[in-house]
């Protein structure tokens, strides 16, 4: 069952909140979302002023991450207050930079919202195809998808959320300064590792096989690293030319390779927040590969990144007890 | 023989069936869920009631990696360019003046494409008219239309239970004439009809009104607009955009050599403005070094430079990149900014 705070009462304390820090001079932006094009899709935005702290919403529809923007010099700079409406993996981004010295906890305000997922567009365009939507609804538990003929599809709330919400652990801010309304507290505690569970069951050949369908389709459009938060590097082992380090063509195994690579390079950061997954235009079940590794860092490491700034990442850090099983 | 055929959708397989056996086949199908143009084999199932594919079909002809030449210790072998011509069954209006589009940039320019050219040149595009456009569709502001019959060489309506084909180049007449034995029917006027009152239907279905030509003029004077940064401080540089898109098509080249020996490959592959490699120059100094420098470029090229070097938009209006940009920057609401004197 959904919140019973309307999106309207979100909205208007959003657009209050950032004012006053806006008009208290507590920041000089704040990152945030306005409403998008599409009935699934927000858009980014930068609040500068109160005036513009109208435009800002918060509902289904803010997939996209704001974290990273802290990232750009243009956006944020050291010693600047910068303002961020952080979802709970925003904020956990935000907590994973400041443990790996890009970020300074006194220059962000968390600003936490009570998210209850993100829509994945993909997703419902696979349970209505080729039907063409207009908008959304919420009904207790459910989603009134409207269609453009004015019909309507009724979705459960499974069959639209974005799987890494649907096995959110913290969905509320952490850290944050500021939280508008109420945090949400009430997370089922579901195990986010089910599905991984049942990948390992399956034989090796038959695990490579899945993958190897999986990312026979990529088109290296780079939309998963770039927009995932822990993708950040000044420039990315895959855009390295002199020398090259990497083939660039579409066939299997350049394209399996960067794949392995970039997960390697997340694994003990990744914050299973979905983004790579939700962005690939090609549907490839990111998402899987992603989680056995986090998995496997909990297990190994009792490491879940982005919830303590004072830790650093699993695979920065050595510890005589960690398992070392696999030198030979 | 006449210009306008019908053909029941009962006996469709019958012109698949020909169509396979001289073309290399390519349709709309479903493929792990997305409707992709894919080979179409002898009982594959045809979608005619997609929306828009999410990739383009532009990868038919103008290959994601395409060798060039093979080289061997001192010899080298460029790859055999011959095969059978290459048709394409149902394609929307706008990939098939996207592929019009990109024929003029491989072939007119001052180099022929031989890839491209060989492909494409003698092909047979079946365009279908679209019967449902999306929502994000804004074909009627490029030029174009959700009937637009630029580029075929056969024109397909889709009225229920039959097509209507329509020979539109020589290409057309001539596969008319070759193809005799398919179940053939000649449309009656109420068939005719029908195909004109969903045409019309479909038209009042898209919802943008701007003309994307009248830009041009506005965008030789906007060089310097703040807008640029704006929508840069949202656009996270992918390729999506570009890749997903019928009409962008730089590349690049690479040689890939095997290790340890001296032999290896030369391809070429798709490359994209937004990434900030695609300018960056051997002494490392990189002339379009901002995301801003880098999405102005994708706007310019396509509403402003295209038109000045082959008299075309670099745009079809297909929603592509509307439909899957990640921060959902949106074409249509930039132009429209443009228009509107934001620019
Ligand atoms: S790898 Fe994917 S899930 Fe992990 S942090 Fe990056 S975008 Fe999020
Ligand atoms: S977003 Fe998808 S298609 Fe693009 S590079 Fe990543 S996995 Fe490949
Ligand atoms: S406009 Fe969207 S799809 Fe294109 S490069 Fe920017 S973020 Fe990627
Ligand atoms: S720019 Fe966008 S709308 Fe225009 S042709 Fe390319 S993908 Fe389609
Ligand atoms: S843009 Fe026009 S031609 Fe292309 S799919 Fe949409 S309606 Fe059809």
């Amino acid at each position: 069952m959904f919140r019973k705070e309307t999106m309207e009462m979100i909205e208007q304390e959003l657009r209050a909140k950032v004012k006053a820090l806006l008009k208290e001079g507590k920041v000089k932006l704040v990152l945030g979302y306005q409403k998008g094009s599409l009935p699934f899709n927000a858009t980014p935005t930068i609040v500068e002023d109160e005036a513009s702290a109208e435009r800002l919403i918060f509902d289904f529809s803010c997939g996209p991450g704001l974290a990273k923007y802290l990232l750009r010099k243009n956006i944020h700079s050291p010693g600047q207050k910068t303002g961020i409406i952080a979802k709970g993996c925003d904020a956990r981004a935000v907590i994973q930079y400041i443990a790996e010295k890009q970020l300074r906890r006194e220059d962000i305000v968390i600003i936490g919202v009570p998210c209850q997922g993100v829509i994945d567009p993909n997703r419902v365009r696979k349970k209505i195809p080729d039907k063409e939507i207009v908008g959304y609804a919420i009904d207790g538990d459910k989603f009134i998808i409207r269609l453009r003929d004015d019909s309507v599809v009724s979705l459960n709330r499974e069959e639209v959320i974005a799987r890494a919400c649907l096995r959110c652990v913290y969905p509320d801010a952490l850290d944050a300064d500021i939280f508008i309304t109420q945090p949400r507290k009430d997370v089922e505690h579901v195990n986010r590792y089910n599905e991984i569970m049942e990948f390992e069951k399956m034989g090796s050949d038959e695990r490579w096989n899945y993958f190897e369908n999986e990312f026979s389709r990529c088109i290296r459009c780079y939309a998963c690293r770039n927009a995932c938060p822990m993708c950040y590097c000044e420039e990315c082992f895959v855009d390295k030319t002199d020398p090259q380090w990497f083939g660039k063509g579409t066939g299997l195994s350049d394209t399996m390779l960067f794949h392995i690579v970039r997960i390697l390079h997340v694994t003990g950061r990744c914050l299973d927040c979905g983004l790579c997954e939700r962005v690939c235009p090609m549907s490839i079940d990111l998402g899987l590969l992603n989680g056995k590794m986090n998995k496997e860092v909990k297990e190994r490491f009792n490491y879940i990144p982005g919830l303590d700034p004072e830790r650093p990442p699993a695979l920065a850090t050595f510890d005589e007890g960690d398992r070392q099983e696999f030198i030979l | 023989m006449s210009k306008i055929l019908k053909l029941e959708k009962s006996k469709l397989d019958g012109l698949i069936q020909f169509l396979n056996k001289r073309y290399e086949l390519f349709g709309p199908k479903e493929i792990n869920g997305q409707i992709e143009f894919a080979r179409i084999n002898p009982g594959d199932e045809l979608r005619l009631d997609f929306l828009n594919t999410v990739k383009s079909p532009k990868d038919i002809f103008f290959a994601q990696t395409q060798p060039i030449l093979h080289y061997k210790d001192n010899s080298v072998k460029e790859p055999a360019l011959k095969h059978k011509p290459v048709a394409i069954f149902a394609l929307h209006p706008c990939d098939a003046q996207a592929m019009k589009v990109l024929d003029k940039v491989f072939t007119q320019g001052k180099y022929l494409d031989p890839y491209w050219d060989g492909r494409y040149r003698d092909s047979l595009i079946f365009s279908i008219g679209c019967n449902t456009p999306a929502t994000t569709c804004f074909c009627n502001c490029t030029g174009l239309g959700p009937f637009s019959k630029a580029g075929a060489d056969i024109f397909l309506t889709d009225i229920g239970d039959s097509l209507i084909l329509e020979a539109c180049s020589e290409k057309g007449i001539y596969f008319f004439k070759i193809a005799e034995d398919v179940a053939w029917k000649e449309p009656d006027d109420d068939d005719l009809k029908k195909a004109e009152q969903i045409k019309e239907a479909a038209q009042l279905l898209l919802s943008e009104k701007f003309q994307a030509q009248d830009i041009k003029s506005i965008l030789e004077k906007s060089w310097d607009n703040p807008v640029w940064d704006e929508i840069s401080n949202r656009c996270l540089s992918c390729g999506l955009c570009s890749y997903l898109c019928p009409t962008c098509h730089c590349f690049d080249i690479q040689d890939e050599k095997l290790p340890g020996t001296e032999q290896g490959v030369r391809i070429r592959i798709w490359d994209s403005c937004m990434f900030s490699l695609f300018t960056r120059e051997a002494s490392g100094h990189n002339p379009r070094p901002s995301i801003a420098a880098r999405f102005r470029q994708r706007v310019m090229h396509k509403f402003n430079y295209l038109i000045d070097d082959f008299g075309v938009l670099g745009c079809v209006g297909c929603g592509r990149c509307v439909q899957r940009c990640p921060v959902n920057v949106d074409i249509r609401e930039i132009l429209k900014g443009f228009l509107n004197g934001k620019g």
